[in-house]
Parts: structure tokens; C-alpha cells; sequence
């Protein structure tokens, strides 16, 4: 497991429509250790989605460092998995092919990439989805093959881009309630970027709120594990966490 | 009422257990008024003939192998300009898709000789390379050709971005996308191209075989205006609609279906 930084990270480009340079990252630092799991929230245009894409490698920086233990990263790579909003699974392989789609890259042979993502599977409870297409899975199934297809391929980070936020509102719950179970089985690093307050809260070690394209504000969040909804909607800590997140990012 | 039912419902039965039937009933009313006008003797039969007439001289030809002949050359033809044609646009068509400069530079030039039609490259073929299988093969593959690209770019253009980012983030190269996520992802409408290109193909096939040709249907019906022979005349353009038929609704639409249903790539 490897320290992830960004040191004064942004990222400034030029919009054809507006005719100018637009600067969406100002000016980002944050360190991110071994197993930690990091919420990043703020108001739309603040950022958070340009910074995870920079992470990933998926668009250039214009100043500052990517360090994934303290080298520089350019350009996307098996040690950064990523979940997408768009679930991005493959839609002519099956279940199972996606989720070892990470270990045939690296040429790990068919019985033992199937070994993998039936382990993975199981993890989230879709052993018997295994050799059914994407399309033939609900959107909150499909996105837990996301996840496992990131998580197979055992990525120092992994990097969600609100994943959870084009599923209907019971399985988003189901969904973050196994995602804190997963992390608390496996600690993988995660940055989890969000709009949504409770969901940040309920996830993460650590809130990042995002303004502008700055660090507004970070704060700890050592509320008890495992995390479960019914528990967490009548705790008083919760509760004002949440309350005060949520009127930094209004006030962002 | 009720017997306009039963009818009905009878038919439905039918066509579910042979979906054929659905196809070949359309043309029983054609056929009936096809036999209607040629033995009314409106017009002379050497002028006008009947499907019996023709069907005689479909077994006549079948039987001096005449027609097994000319039908394999048409076909074999039509196959090799096809293959040709996917085998330069495929990869045209990729490259067009996923490279900015290859796009800027080709997609003019493209659209360019795409609006010289397949014949009107004749006069030109005819005087570089005669009267002969060079000519025909060039048509073809000039006829295959841009279906095929124009729906490549297409169907490569049409796979998500997030898909390649997916596999990069996922430790793919390159070269492994193309082969993992594009090729895959631009299949249905490779497909699509390819059953729009092989239409055109068979048409301007018949075309050319008519103009140089010395064998093929197109040669046997221009062949049989000569002689005066319209049995033979129909018989070929008979021949064209069913093959065409038979290679469309058997083996092109069911192959575009597969793909695309299958993936959820089309939504039908």
C-alpha cells in the first residue's frame, strides 16, 4: 500500500465556448495514507470530478504533483482503479469476464483470473450472477460488479466518482452500507467523491470539502464501524457531522 | 367476424412455427396478378411471360448448368470484393475513429469519392484495365468500401469514453483497448455496414456483369435481351431478389440482432 499526495494540483484549460481559460482547480494539497477512506464533497463546479479524473491519469494537470509514493503519476494505470458514476462495465463480456478483465491485463491465466473474480463476486454477494451480461443486471447490481472489477485488480487506490449516484435511493443505501463492510474486510485506499453530505459522512474517515477549486475544510469522521444506516439516521454524533458538512458546502 | 378471427389466429399460429411463411405470403397476390395479366393475353407471350414459363426456364438452365455456373461467378465475385472491401475499410474506418488527424484528413477525401458512384468509375476502369475481372473487382470493393468505413467510424465513435478509460484504468494498453473495447464496441455497426455494403455490392455487381462481363446473372439477362429472351430476363431478376432475401433475412439481420441485442447496445 502506497501514500497518495497532491502538492499545489491544479488544473486550468480552455473552454471553446467561452472563449477563455477556465481554472477548475486552483490549488490542491492533500495527502491520502495507506487505507484511509476520504469523502471528497462540494456544490457542482467545484472541482471534485477534475480532480479525480487528474488522479486517474484520464486528463492532464496544468501545475503541481500527483505522487503515488512519492513518484509522479501521468496518465491512467492498474494501480488507480476506478469506479464510475457510468458503471462502465463491458457490455459484451459477462460478469465474470469484467471482474477479471484487470488480471488478463496482467496476464494472469483464465483458471486463475476466474479463481479471482469468483472470489470477488461472492464478496458482494453475486456468485450467481457470474456468466449473466451487464445488461441483464439492475443498475445497483451492475455497479457492485463495478466495484469488485476495480477491487480485483488490488489497486493501491481506488477512486469512486460518485458511483452510487444513478441507482434509486434504497439500493444507494444497500450499496453504501456493503461498500463500508468491503473497505473494513479488504482497507483499500478510497477517495470517494460525492454531492451528497450523508452519503460522504456515512463512508468516510475523512471529509474533504471542496470550493472552488480549493480546500475549503477537512474533517475526521471516527464514528463507530460497521456503519448501518438504521443505527447512523438516530445518532446524535452523525447527526451534526453531517449538519455541519453540509453548511460548509452551502456556504461554498 | 369470427371467421376473420379464426383466419387470423390460424395465421399467427402458422407464422410462429415457420417464420418463412410470413415472407412468402406477401407475394401470392404479386403471383396472382403476375399469372392473371400473362394469361389474360393482354400481351404476346414472348413479350409478357408467365411464372410458369419462367420456372421451365429456370429448370432448363439449372439442368444444362448454365445457371449454377453463372450464379457461383456472380457470388464468388461478390465475396472476394466484400472480403476486400472489409479487410481496407475495417481498419480505415478504426483509424478514422479514433485519431483526430487521420478524421481531418480522410473524411473529406472520403465523402469526396463516395459521390462518384460505383458505374461512373466505369468509363475510366475500362480504358485502364478492360473489359475483364479487374474492372468488376474495383467496383465491388469501391461499392463496399465506404458503407463499411462511414459505419466503423461510426460505431468507434459511439463507444462511451468512460469504456477505454475503464480498461486503461484497469492496466490495458492501447493496443489493448482497441482490441478489447473498440473492435467489440464498434461491431454492431461494422455489421451494419457491412449488410448496407453488400447490398449495394450485389446491385452494382449486376451492373457491371451487364457492361464487362462475360459470365454472371447480370451477363445471362443482358446476354438474354439480345436474343429476345424475357423468360430468361425475368428469371435473372427473380434470382436477385430472392438471394438477396435469403443472405439479408437469414444471415445479415439475425447477425446485427445477436450483437447488438445482446450487449443492450440496441434497444429494440
Amino acid at each position: 500500500m502506497k501514500t497518495l499526495s497532491l502538492r499545489n494540483l491544479g488544473k486550468t484549460y480552455f473552454d471553446p465556448y467561452a472563449g477563455a481559460h477556465v481554472t477548475a482547480v486552483h490549488d490542491v494539497s492533500l495527502d491520502v495514507e495507506p487505507g484511509e477512506f476520504i469523502s471528497v464533497v462540494g456544490p457542482s463546479g467545484c472541482g471534485k470530478t477534475t480532480i479525480l479524473n487528474m488522479i486517474a491519469g484520464f486528463i492532464p494537470y496544468s501545475k503541481g504533483d500527483i505522487l503515488l509514493d512519492g513518484k509522479p503519476v501521468h496518465g491512467p494505470g492498474p494501480e488507480r482503479g476506478v469506479v464510475f458514476q457510468s458503471f462502465a462495465l463491458f457490455p459484451w463480456k459477462t460478469v465474470l469476464d469484467n471482474v477479471g478483465f484487470g488480471p488478463k491485463m496482467r496476464g494472469v491465466p483464465k483458471a486463475e483470473r476466474d479463481r479471482i473474480a469468483r472470489e470477488y463476486l461472492a464478496l458482494a454477494g453475486l456468485s450467481h450472477a457470474a456468466h449473466r451480461y451487464p445488461n441483464e443486471l439492475s443498475g445497483g447490481m451492475q455497479q457492485r460488479v463495478g466495484v469488485v472489477r476495480a477491487l480485483a485488480n488490488n489497486p493501491d487506490v481506488l477512486l469512486m466518482d460518485e458511483p452510487f449516484a444513478s441507482v434509486d435511493a434504497q439500493t444507494r443505501m444497500t450499496l453504501q452500507e456493503e461498500l463500508t463492510r468491503i473497505w473494513q474486510e479488504r482497507k483499500p485506499t478510497v477517495i470517494f467523491i460525492t454531492h451528497d453530505v450523508p452519503e460522504a459522512v456515512f463512508l468516510a474517515n475523512r471529509v474533504v470539502v471542496l470550493s472552488k477549486g480549493r480546500v475549503l475544510d477537512q474533517i475526521a469522521v471516527d464514528l463507530p464501524r460497521p456503519r448501518v444506516w438504521d443505527e447512523l439516521v438516530k445518532d446524535d454524533q452523525f447527526k451534526q457531522l453531517s449538519a455541519r458538512v453540509l453548511q460548509m458546502v452551502r456556504a461554498a | 367476424m369470427n371467421l376473420m378471427l379464426q383466419i387470423w389466429a390460424g395465421y399467427a399460429r402458422l407464422t410462429r412455427r415457420w417464420p418463412g411463411f410470413a415472407a412468402i405470403i406477401p407475394f401470392i397476390p404479386v403471383l396472382a396478378l403476375w399469372t392473371a395479366v400473362s394469361e389474360a393475353g393482354l400481351f404476346p407471350r414472348a413479350f409478357f411471360p408467365g411464372p410458369a414459363d419462367v420456372l421451365r426456364a429456370f429448370v432448363t438452365l439449372t439442368y444444362k448448368g448454365i445457371l449454377p455456373d453463372y450464379l457461383q461467378d456472380s457470388l464468388i465475385r461478390l465475396a472476394t470484393g466484400a472480403a476486400v472491401g472489409m479487410a481496407l475499410g475495417i481498419p480505415l474506418g478504426i483509424l478514422i475513429g479514433t485519431s483526430r488527424w487521420a478524421h481531418r484528413i480522410c473524411w473529406p477525401v472520403l465523402l469526396f469519392f463516395q459521390a462518384i458512384g460505383d458505374i461512373a468509375w466505369l468509363p475510366i476502369l475500362l480504358i485502364w484495365f478492360g473489359f475483364g475481372l479487374t474492372t468488376m473487382t474495383f467496383v465491388i470493393v469501391y461499392t463496399v468500401l465506404f458503407p463499411v468505413v462511414l459505419n466503423t467510424v461510426l460505431g468507434v465513435e459511439s463507444v462511451p469514453r468512460d469504456l477505454s478509460r475503464a480498461a486503461l484504468s484497469l492496466g490495458a494498453s492501447r493496443a489493448r483497448v482497441l482490441w478489447e473495447v473498440t473492435l467489440p464496441g464498434a461491431l454492431p455497426n461494422i455489421i451494419t455496414g457491412l449488410r448496407n455494403g453488400l447490398g449495394y455490392g450485389w446491385r452494382a455487381l449486376i451492373a457491371v456483369e451487364m457492361i464487362v462481363g462475360t459470365s454472371g446473372i447480370g451477363f445471362m439477362m443482358f446476354d438474354a435481351r439480345r436474343a429476345g429472351s424475357t423468360v430468361e430476363i425475368i428469371l435473372g431478376m427473380i434470382i436477385l431478389g430472392l438471394l438477396w432475401y435469403i443472405v439479408d433475412a437469414w444471415i445479415l439481420a439475425p447477425l446485427e440482432r445477436a450483437t447488438g441485442q445482446r450487449w443492450g447496445l440496441v434497444t429494440s
